[in-house]
């Protein structure tokens, strides 16, 4: 009993933080914004903490979640990520008016949905978190209040969001008629079973497509741009890390628990949805004027990269899927949190042609954004290069050389637009000397901690290298 | 059981397919979002038939969940939606095309 209090606290507290919060703001109107940003810096501080400390506590709650070194490490992840992007968007928040009790609050419950979804093993809890990450979502989307693009977006997000969770539901509905069980991993035993084989198949695919929704995989990536663009900034940048990192620690998991079972009938299809991933995202990447929409098919591209590793699980593959899906958060809070940080109050600075000159305006801001787009193409010595290095390495080892073709190929293409973005900050100067609104000690924090990470798992990949390993031993 | 799990099932897919081209044709967001709602439902009802055809009651504490979620889902986007609304004035989901690319 007491070792399963002290399994769940990570989530109890970032739960009760969220609550806390919305409660202040019930009760005390004038409260002081610093107030309720200290105690959300707190919670996740408290809620990661306890994670580090008491890792590997209980295994396995009655069958419904897991709490052990592998939904640890995600817990820490996930609250770094939130401590992140609350450090980006304070300042940001509180210049656009919407720095309440709402924006906290609903960002920890995003962030408890992250972990839930980490650390389900039962396909109820990880519909829970899955819908408690999209709901916070639609909401944080759409928070700055008469901004076009963000409504537009907010219900663009919604409905796709609630179609795929639709799908998902409907999917673990037909596995558990199949099966009789909602344990992920017996139902995933179950899958090579010749009765009922038609609806476990049916079954498996509806919540492969909802999930592929979800990480936007090509063909159901469309959203994607739009969503990414008319976001506020520090909210994309915490809607394209943490949704995408807990929805592929769910596929790793999957992998691991049916990858050779029923992950070997679908292997086909995700092999053709990782090349057309890495294709569609990076070609037209090429094609875009705006920062945000340039991201928006960087991020797709990259979850091109890690589904083709995803299908290397028997290799190297998982280790090198969780290593870059770490990488790659730190990279997109970067890339986007720079993005809010460099906008002027009334919206975000979004045309490339408006970087013109800033490297020299906002030296330190673009210097990060610079950091983040070359560990993004790859380039050596970023964290960027050791993650795609294991990627393409993984599916080497397991003879996807066709699809490893493709990646580096891509790769290579996408060099021209990411860099295109570092030339237009330093090679050319302003026109007009650019106005950023102030981003405060916060935010400098912020991407200090950013860079650290992306230079010590650039040039020291081995510690957390081998920590990988042994959680998914 | 008078009813076998192969009908409910059938029941199921055919609201789940239903909801699901209303989401596709409909412009109008709140026939969207009712069509969102038919697809969920049509889960709930799989779900019932299925924890009656295994005599488990994993699915229909599911049920439960899945009733809880669909109404918070429903509270935000109508939400959503009423704010959309007073913003732009159109209910028209083609409507909102302010960004392309």
């Amino acid at each position: 009993m007491q070792t399963e209090w002290l399994a769940l606290l990570p989530l109890i507290i970032l739960a009760a933080g969220g609550s806390v919060i919305f409660g202040i703001g019930a009760f005390w109107h004038q409260v002081p914004t610093a107030l309720l940003f200290g105690l959300a810096v707190f919670t996740c501080l408290a809620s990661g903490g306890t994670a580090l400390l008491f890792p590997n506590v209980a295994s396995n709650l009655s069958g419904l979640l897991a709490m052990d070194a592998y939904s640890s490490f995600y817990t820490v992840l996930f609250t770094i990520i939130t401590l992140i992007t609350l450090l980006l968007s304070y300042q940001y928040a509180r210049q656009r008016a919407f720095a309440g009790d709402e924006f906290l609050g609903i960002i920890l419950f995003a962030s408890a949905g992250m972990v839930l979804i980490a650390a389900s093993c039962h396909w109820l809890f990880f519909f829970l978190g899955l819908e408690m990450v999209s709901i916070s979502l639609y909401v944080l989307i759409a928070i700055r209040r008469g901004d076009g693009p963000g409504i537009e977006a907010a219900l663009k997000y919604f409905v796709m969001g609630a179609v795929a969770s639709a799908f998902v539901v409907f999917g673990i509905a037909m596995l558990y008629g199949a099966t009789g069980t909602l344990v992920i991993m017996k139902s995933l035993d179950l899958a090579g079973h010749p009765d009922n084989r038609f609806l476990l198949l049916f079954g498996l695919s509806l919540i492969l497509v909802g999930l592929c929704f979800k990480i936007s995989l090509v063909p159901f990536h469309l959203w994607t741009p739009d969503v990414y663009q008319g976001a506020p900034a520090p909210i994309t940048a915490f809607l394209a890390t943490g949704t995408k990192v807990a929805l592929l620690s769910m596929f790793v998991r999957l992998a691991l628990y049916g990858g050779d079972g029923a992950g070997a009938l679908f292997a086909p299809a995700l092999w053709t949805m990782a090349s057309l991933t890495m294709v569609v995202g990076n070609i037209t990447a090429l094609a875009q004027t705006r920062v945000k929409r340039l991201l928006a098919y960087s991020s797709i591209a990259q979850m091109g990269y890690m589904m083709m590793a995803l299908l290397a699980f028997k290799h190297t593959g998982v280790a090198a899927v969780i290593f870059y899906s770490v990488v790659y958060a730190f990279m997109d809070l970067g890339a986007f949190g720079t993005v809010g940080l460099l906008s002027p109050k009334e919206s975000d600075r979004d045309v490339i042609a408006d970087y013109q000159g800033l490297g020299y305006a906002q030296p330190g801001k673009a210097a990060l954004l610079t950091l983040c787009l070359f560990s993004l193409a790859g380039l050596p010595a970023t964290a960027g290069f050791i993650g795609k290095f294991m990627l393409f390495r993984a599916a080497l080892e397991a003879n996807l050389v066709g699809l490893a073709l493709i990646g580096i190929l891509t790769a290579i293409i996408s060099l021209y637009f990411y860099l295109n973005i570092v030339v237009v900050l330093y090679m050319r100067p302003a026109e007009k000397k650019p106005t950023s609104a102030i981003t405060g000690n916060e935010a400098s924090l912020a991407c200090f901690l950013i860079a650290l990470i992306i230079f010590w798992l650039g040039l020291f990949p081995s510690s957390i290298l081998s920590l990988i390993e042994k959680i998914v031993a | 059981m008078i009813v076998s799990y192969g009908e409910i099932l059938l029941l199921a897919i055919c609201l789940f397919f239903m909801g699901m081209i209303c989401v596709v044709t409909r412009r109008n967001l709140l026939m969207i979002l009712i069509g969102v709602e038919i697809m969920l439902n049509a889960a709930g009802i799989a779900f019932v038939g299925a924890a009656l055809r295994w005599h488990s009651l994993d699915g229909q504490a599911f049920v439960l969940f899945l009733m809880a979620v669909a109404a918070s889902e429903v509270a935000v986007g109508l939400a959503l939606i009423v704010y959309a609304h007073r913003h732009s004035g159109t209910l028209n989901g083609d409507g909102y095309n302010l960004m392309k690319g």
